[in-house]
Formats: C-alpha cells, structure tokens, sequence
C-alpha cells in the first residue's frame, strides 16, 4: 500500500505531493489567519536556503527518490520569490525526488504582485499552473478586505500570466462578505468568467477571532454576514458557473469541463483522495507514512531547526514539531469527510474496501441511512458511490461530523 | 462550674468578614498555629471560599488567658450566612448566650445584618458590635458607628472598631466576649439535654453532631437517644473542635462540642433535635425543632443518560451531608431518567448544582426551579403539585394555592423607585418600610415565592447597582389566578418548559419564552415550530427556519486537523442536545425561563 514509503510504486495514482509555505506577505489581509508575516520580506533568501536544507533532510534517509505528481507553492504570498529562488526550491526537489511526467506545479499569486519577466521567470522555472487570489472585483470589497491589489490588476494579472504562456489559470474568490449583496457577489462571478481561467475556487468568508475584519464585525462597525444569504450567493455562482461551461467537482471548486479533468486541481485531490503530501516550510503540514506532521510555526525558529537539525527517521524531517500516528480507524473517517468533498464522484464504497479492507457500509450503515433520509448524502455510479446532494453540499459540517468515530 | 464559659458566634454580612476575623481569634488565642493558618479555616470547602459564605457552620473551642488573669473557655459557632438557612441560624443562635455583630465598615449595614441581628435578638443574645474593615480608605466608621448605635440604641463610641485583616484591635474583640457575653447558666444535675445545632457527615465515624450541652453533662460512655428521630446513638466518641476533632470523655455542662454518631445520614439526627441519655432522659424535648421543608423544587437531569446512577449516588452523598436536600426520581419525555429535588431556596439549589458538577463531575441540566402548588380539587381532594407538568386540568381544578413570602430588602434611599417598581412588578404587596439607619430603608412585602425564584435577586442587584439586599421567610399559603403555561417545540409539548403563572403574567411570559426559545434552538435541517400554549389556545408562536449553510471552507496547505477539531466540537455539541420527537434542544434551553428579561 502506498502508507509505507518503501514500498511506493511508480505511477501517478500512488504518487506524492508536496506542499511549500511561503509565510511572506507585503501587507496583511484584514481577515487572514495564516501562518504569514508582513514586512519581513528580508528574510526570505534565508527562508528558501532553509526550505531547500529541509528538503534535502528530510528525504535523506530514503532509499530511493519518491515518486511525485503535484507540487504546490502556497502562502502567505509565494509570488514574493524570485524565479531564481523557485528554480532553486525546484531544483532540490527534482534531486532528491522523482518529478513525474506531466507533474502539476502550482503557485498562489498575489495580482499586486506580478510582472511580465517575473511570470515568465516563474513559468521556465518549471511553474505550469497559476492561482490568483482575486477575490473580489468590487472595489470597495477589496479595500475592506485589505487587498493589495485592485481589480485592474487582477484583469492584467490573468492577461500577463496568458502572455508569460500560462495555460492553466485559477481564480479564487471569496464571499459572504459584510455588506456583500447578491448582485454585487454576481457582478464578481460574471468578471471572473469573462477572465476565462481554468479553474474556479470559491470560498465563503469565515471571521476568524481576532482578525481586524471579525473585530470590526464584533464591535458593530459591519454587519454580520447572514448565511442564508451566503446559501444563495452559493447556489446563484453554481447556477452562472455551470452555464459558463464550468464543471463542480468539489464543495467549492468548478474546473472547465475537458476530458481527464483535466483542469481540476491534482494537488488538492491528492488531500480530497486521502493521499500522501510532503509539508515543506514554516507551520506547514504532511501527511506521511499514516503520521501527521506539522513544522515549527514561526518563522525564526523554522529557520534555525532546519539550519541545525540532523536527518532524523522518515517522515520526521528538521522542523517537525507535532508527529502524530493515525489509527487505521481515522484514515478510514478521514476518507469519508475528505472524499465526501467531491461533489461529482463522492465516495467509491468499493474503493474503501479495497483501501482500508473495511466496507463504509458495515461501518457507517446507519449514519448513511439517516443521512440519505435527511436528503443530504444520495447514492450514486449504480449504488457504487455515495455523494453530497445539492443541498447536502450546503451542509457539509451535517454530514461530516456523522464519520468522526470516537 | 459554667462562668469561664462564653458560647458566642459571629453575625454578618456575606463579605463583611467573618471568617477573616474568626482567622485572627483562632490565632490571637494560639488555637492554631501561624504556621497553621490556612486560609479561613472555618469554611472548609471549596464552594463556600468562592462563594464568600458559610454553608455548614463549625464550632471551635478557644483557650484564651484575659487581662482578668483568669483562662476562659471561648466557643465560637459559625452561623450559615444565607437567608436559605434561617432555620439553622436559629439554632446556632440558641446554643449561644452571645453575638459578634460585623459591620464592614464601608459598607454599613445590610439587609442579612438585620435579618440575623434580629435573630440574635429574638434568641436573647447579648450582642457587640464591631465594625471591621477600617483600614479601608473608604472606611466611615463614625457613620457606620451612627447606624449601630441608631440600631442597638448603644453608644457609638463605644462600639469596636477593627481591622480584622490587619489585626488591629482584635484583641478588644475577645476582652469584650469575656467582659460582656454572659456565662451560660445550665444545672449540672438535670437530666442531660444536648442541642444539636449543626452535622456533616464523616466517612469514618458517621454522622458529626455538633452540640451545645444545654443541661447535664454529655459522658462518652452513655447511651444517647435523639428524641425528635427516636434513635439510639451509642457515640462511637465525643470531644470539641481545636479546630481539628479532638476526643475527651466528657462534655462539660455548658460546654460546645461534637458527638461522633456512628449514624448513616445526617437526617437521623437533625439540626434543632434533642439528645439525651438513654439511662436518664430528660422529660421533654429542647423548644424550637423543626423539620427542614423544601420550598424549590427543580429536575436534575444527567447530561449522558449513562450518568444517571453515578446522580444518584452523588445526590445520596450530598443528602448524607445535607438533611434539607430532598429528591426523588423523576421521568421527563425530554430529558428522559432524572430526579426531582426540593431545596431550602434557590441558594441552596445553586449550591447542590455546583456540588454535583464540581465534585461529582457530572454534566447535569437543572429544569426552571418551581414552588409547591396546594391544588383543591373538584372532587374536594388538595393535592401537592411541585413539577407544573403534573398540574391536573383546568377543568378539574377549583383552586390553585400558593406559598407566600415575607421580604425584606434593605437599599440606599436612592433606590427606593426601581425597588418598589420590581416588587410591584412580581405581585409583591407593600407591608411597611422603616429607616433603620441613615440614608438607609427596610422595605417589607409580601411576595409570591414563584416570583422570588426567577431572577428576582439578579434584578434587585442590577437596578440598585448591588447595593440592595434582600432576606425572606414563608409566610403563608395563598388562592392564586394561576394557570399552566406550556410549551411546544414541532408541535410536541415539552414537559420540561412547563411553568405554572398568574393568569395575567401568562401572555407575555408566552411571548418572552418563545422568543429566548427561538434565539436558543439551533437551526435545524427541517423548520421548528416553538408555540406557547396555554388556558386552550396557542398564545405565541415563532419558527426557527431551517439550517441551509453549514459547510467549512478550504483546508490551507492540508491541515484537516483544524477542520476535524472543528467537527469534533460540532459532535460533542450535538451530544449535549436533547431529543424532543425530533428536535435537538440545546441544555440552556431548560434553563430558559430563568433568564426571560422583561420586555
Ligand atoms: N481591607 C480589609 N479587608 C478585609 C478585612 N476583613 C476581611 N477583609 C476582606 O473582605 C473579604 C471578605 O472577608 P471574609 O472574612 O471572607 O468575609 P465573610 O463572608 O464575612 O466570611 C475578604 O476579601 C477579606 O480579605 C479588613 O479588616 N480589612
Ligand atoms: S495575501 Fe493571503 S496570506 Fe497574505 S495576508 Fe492576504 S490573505 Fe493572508
């Protein structure tokens, strides 16, 4: 099976991931809570020598160089690097591990952040796939959120990666904002249609504690967002979405319809499908060898782990704080809530058998059964696959939480 | 020989220092060490240190050398300090000749110094006022001094004044108890009578009776009756408390100390009863015993229906301990297996809750308190309704009784508007007001119980700013306009959200119901009805729309572990809820009715 690395076959279906963090932001969002920092911008060059040490750490004990199909730089703001320090990172990892044809690389992108020869950088670097945080194209939106960048720049942003020959464009938007309306969130969806990418993520706004954006909300300043509301922004994108040729395939990602998915995310499946990633960088996570992993958050001591730390046994690399064993039970619950996530195809029941050697039928027979009576899980693929109805895909959390077993 | 004797206690506010003071004597007179010292060594749980009061009162025997030269036995008896304990006040009052009345001293006086002061007063104390806290920089003690003296009619100069915290003039305080408080005048020949004043329950040696000898003489070896419960008690031993048990064999005629019962419970030998010697009983029983009688009532429900033996249990220990606590099983269509327990007064049920969550660890849910009804019935029965589920038919009921309270709130004149606006509010009548001290009145009503319960205290201290307090004692039983108001979530009714009302109350206590109910009941995957219903038709009625968002976002960089945490909270949550048909009703909502502001 593909948990215990020794045994990893070549072959994309049991292939790795790998997850980069980039904790750098020019400026903070008003309602970010991630593992990022503001104005720190001079410690990246020894951020991304620190990330490569890691790299080379971690794989240091393994006998042969994993196979891997999907390679994601997230953030915080990866498109902070240079192209040289990303051909550096890719660099490493094309030497300690074994970059399959056809791998998915891909980068978030600030739009306030982008020039053409950067792009271009960036893509003969080996980057072939592109999410920009768009967001919003309202401009007052985009002011309250703290955004650095406006929609002017998200509409050259796109036009800029095209020229720097990327093909694969995703947006990201968010909604359920304070003062948001349901035209004003479909004037946004009508603009990232008209942008044309390749890929749609959208994500309903939640007010994490303590963020200026939640605090503003708290203390009266902007109204609560309502979530009927939000069910309704939801429910209208996924209408436009559809018509525009976009095909739903997870709770909050549509991809152009085209053979072999191609335009849906790999990276994110690989999590969706209960898969092996690698975490590499600050706060980052992992999941290897049925242990989850998580580095050291912060920024400094990140560093020093990985500047001093030995090889320690797979999959522990230099910054890893938190290794904690998964029972074969929690793999079998992580499956369902993770493959519950994708809309279209759900979860194969016999894949689970095959997987885990359990059948979800005998164990979760009658939680399916009274969320199938809820309307909110259906049968599907000929009662091979159980899946999100529409309306279970606005409730999620109700049906999830049914697959969490003590 | 009595005359080195003095059996005094302490009155006082909650908070006006009491139990710092008792600290200071116990030390001053070298019963406890410095080293020693715990912090208030007489309230010995946990629950009462937070509290700021006295739940079970203690009894420490003192060796104190006066400027007299001579050595004086000082017995000190700590009094409950909460109007829910009246009736053991009393009877730590009746084993004293004297009383210690504290007065914080930028406080005054307040509604529960009155209230014991007159006590005292009834009980014949001598009493000696002192004022503590002077150290304060908000101290006015000539004020206070002016107060007392307008109270007690004694000059104000020479009232003591102290900082019980500091120490300073302390040892004033136990000159005056020698100098002033009376010895004790038993006869050593008559036949024993002991008073018990207080118990607890010690897994070793039973119940603990704490007793004043009041005739004779107490002697280890004798045979013991209690003569309200009739029991026999063969002491497993006898002594006093120096703070710690100390055994002797005898206990002197006068003289404060405990008998080790050997007994299971602490209701076989009740606070206020009589014990004497099986060999040489006394002809009749002490003045002044009565049985302790609930007057709240409230179901106690696990959480975990799996909890409800370790309930029991708990509430069987508790009940060792505490022979006011009542309780009985109870079924709930809501909450399923529970008990109903009847309390002194809504203090008292605050406590045992807290005692069960704390030192049971249980998650329990305590239904809306309720008082017992007296129902006449057509067929000429009375019956005694203390759960509002159980309230026959209207058409079968001739008349619905209900108890009565005398209440005393003590408030600055500042306040006096919003005081008497909240009373008339809760069906209080206006009796008298007095001015005991200066800026300072007394108002008396009479008040139906049922008002009391809910929230009446949380209300008089907001509007006064918390500076009312307030004391009550029954009264009477009284004919009521009362009706029962119940409720129905998705068309069920809900036994546990049964109130009973006055008929006038019945509408908007309806409407404020239904509506904390809508802000409390969770959106659920279906609409939920929540009606009030009450004399034959749907008074109020709101709808708690059904859920249609409920979905976490994105995982950044794959850390499912946040997002599990997240479900893991939703389940729990979902565990805590109750079933009613097929609504999920959150615990709080029990509780619902307690928290109604007025609209
Ligand atoms: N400043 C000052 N505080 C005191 C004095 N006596 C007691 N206190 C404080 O008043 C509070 C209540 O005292 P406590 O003895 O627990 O009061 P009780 O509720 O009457 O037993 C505590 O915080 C004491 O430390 C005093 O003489 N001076
Ligand atoms: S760009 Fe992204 S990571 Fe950076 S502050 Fe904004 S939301 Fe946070």
């Amino acid at each position: 099976m593909e948990h215990s690395h020794d045994s990893v076959l070549a072959g994309s279906i049991h292939a790795y991931s790998i997850y980069l963090h980039t904790p750098f932001c020019q400026q903070r969002c008003t309602y970010c809570d991630f593992n990022t920092v503001a104005g720190r911008s001079s410690l990246i060059p020894r951020y991304v020598h620190a990330l490569c040490t890691e790299i080379v750490t971690t794989t240091a004990n393994l006998h042969q160089p994993l196979p891997v199909h999907t390679v994601y730089f997230g953030g915080g703001t990866p498109s902070l690097l240079q192209p040289e320090q990303v051909q550096d990172i890719l660099g490493t990892i094309s030497h300690v591990f074994n970059l399959l044809p056809g791998v998915e690389i891909t980068m978030e992108a600030n739009p306030g952040t982008l020039e053409l020869d950067r792009l271009a950088g960036y893509h003969a670097a080996g980057i072939n796939r592109i999410s920009l945080g768009m967001q919003t194209s309202n401009a007052e939106e985009l002011r309250m959120l703290g955004r650095i960048h406006t929609n002017a720049g998200t509409i050259e942003a796109v036009d800029l990666a095209r020229r720097a020959g990327f093909t694969n464009i995703s947006l990201d938007l968010i909604y359920s904002l304070p003062c948001q309306n349901l035209a004003s969130w479909k004037a946004t969806v009508q603009d990232a249609v008209e942008l044309q990418p390749q890929h749609l993520s959208l994500y309903a706004l939640k007010l994490e504690d303590g963020t200026p954006l939640a605090l503003r909300v708290a203390s009266g300043d902007l109204p609560e967002p309502d979530p009927d509301l939000a069910a309704d922004m939801y429910e209208a994108a996924a209408g436009m979405l559809l018509q525009n040729g976009y095909a739903q395939y997870e709770i909050s990602n549509w991809a152009l319809d085209a053979p072999g998915q191609r335009f849906q995310s790999r990276h994110n499946r690989q999590y969706w499908e209960n898969r092996p990633y690698f975490g590499f960088g600050a706060g980052a996570h992992a999941l290897l060898a049925e242990q989850r992993l998580v580095n050291l958050p912060g920024l400094t001591a990140y560093i020093k782990a990985c500047e001093t730390t030995q090889p320690a046994e797979f999959p522990r690399g230099p910054a890893t704080t938190q290794a904690t064993p998964r029972t074969p039970q929690e793999a079998i619950d992580d499956h369902m809530i993770l493959g519950l996530r994708l809309t279209e195809e759900g979860v194969n029941l016999a894949d689970v058998t095959i997987r885990y050697g359990i059948d979800p039928l005998e164990c979760f027979g009658s939680q399916i059964a009274l969320l199938t009576k809820q309307g909110l899980l259906e049968f599907t693929n000929n009662h091979l696959a159980i899946r999100l109805t529409p309306r279970g895909r606005l409730l999620g959390n109700q049906v999830f939480y049914h697959f969490l077993r003590d | 020989m009595t005359t080195h004797i003095r059996n005094f206690c302490i009155i006082a506010h909650i908070d006006h220092g009491k139990s710092t003071l008792a600290d200071r004597l116990l030390q001053l007179t070298g019963t406890i060490s410095d080293r020693e010292m715990k912090e208030q060594v007489l309230d010995s749980m946990d629950l009462e240190r937070e509290k700021g009061v006295t739940i079970k009162a203690s009894a420490v025997r003192m060796v104190y050398t006066a400027k007299d030269g001579n050595e004086y036995h000082l017995n000190l008896i700590d009094t409950p300090g909460h109007v829910d304990f009246s009736y053991e006040v009393s009877r730590a009052l009746a084993a004293c000749e004297g009383a210690l009345l504290i007065v914080d001293a930028s406080q005054g006086i307040e509604a529960q110094t009155l209230a014991n002061l007159y006590l005292a007063l009834e009980a014949d104390l001598t009493i000696i006022p002192v004022i503590n806290k002077i150290d304060l920089i908000s101290a006015r003690p000539d004020e206070v001094a002016e107060e007392i003296s307008n109270l007690l009619g004694c000059d104000p100069d020479t009232v003591l004044r102290i900082s019980a915290k500091e120490g300073l003039h302390v040892d004033q305080v136990l000159e005056a108890i020698v100098t002033q408080v009376p010895p004790p005048h038993g006869r050593q020949d008559e036949p024993l009578k002991a008073l018990v004043f207080d118990s607890h329950y010690d897994s070793y040696k039973g119940t603990v009776a704490y007793v004043r000898v009041v005739e004779g003489q107490l002697n280890a070896q004798d045979t013991l009756l209690a003569m309200s419960t009739n029991i026999v008690i063969r002491p497993v031993e006898i002594g006093y408390f120096s703070p710690v048990m100390k055994p002797t064999d005898l206990l002197d005629n006068a003289e404060v100390g405990y008998i080790a019962t050997g007994l299971k419970s602490v209701s076989e030998c009740r606070v206020g009863d009589t014990i004497t010697s099986v060999k040489n009983p006394a002809a009749e029983k002490l003045p002044g015993y009565q049985q302790a009688k609930p007057m709240v009532y409230a179901g106690i429900y696990p959480v975990e229906g799996e909890d409800y033996l370790d309930l029991k249990d708990a509430l069987g220990k508790l009940q060792m301990n505490d022979a006011s606590l009542v309780y009985e099983p109870e079924t709930s269509q809501a909450l399923n297996f529970g008990f109903r327990c009847g309390f002194l007064g809504l203090f008292h049920m605050e406590i045992i809750q807290e005692r069960i969550e704390r030192e049971y660890d249980l998650d329990i849910v305590i239904t809306a308190p309720s008082v017992e009804y007296e129902v006449v019935l057509r067929t000429g029965e009375t019956i005694l309704v203390d759960s509002p589920a159980d309230l026959p038919e209207e058409g079968d009921i001739v008349e619905i009784r209900e108890p009565w309270m005398r209440l005393q709130i003590f408030t600055p004149t500042d306040f006096y508007g919003t005081v008497m606006e909240l009373a008339t509010k809760r069906r209080g009548i206006f009796v008298e007001q007095e001015y005991p001290a200066p800026n300072r009145v007394q108002l008396v009503y009479e008040i139906p119980l049922s008002e009391l319960i809910v929230d009446f205290f949380d209300d008089l201290k907001t509007r006064t700013r918390g500076y009312a307090s307030m004391d009550y004692s029954f009264g009477e039983y009284r004919p009521g306009d009362l009706v029962k108001l119940e409720i129905l979530v998705g068309g069920d009714p809900v036994d546990a959200l049964a109130t009973i009302v006055h008929r006038e109350d019945a509408y908007h206590r309806g409407q404020a119901l239904v509506s904390k109910l809508k802000e409390l009941i969770p959106r659920q995957l279906f609409d939920v009805a929540i009606q009030a219903y009450s004399t034959g038709r749907v008074i109020s009625r709101a709808n708690v729309k059904a859920l249609r968002k409920d979905v976490l976002a994105k995982c950044y960089g794959g850390d499912i572990t946040r997002k599990k945490k997240l479900l893991e909270k939703q389940k729990k949550g979902k565990k805590r809820m109750k079933m009613v048909g097929n609504v999920e009703i959150p615990q709080e909502a029990f509780m619902a009715v307690l928290k109604l502001e007025d609209k």
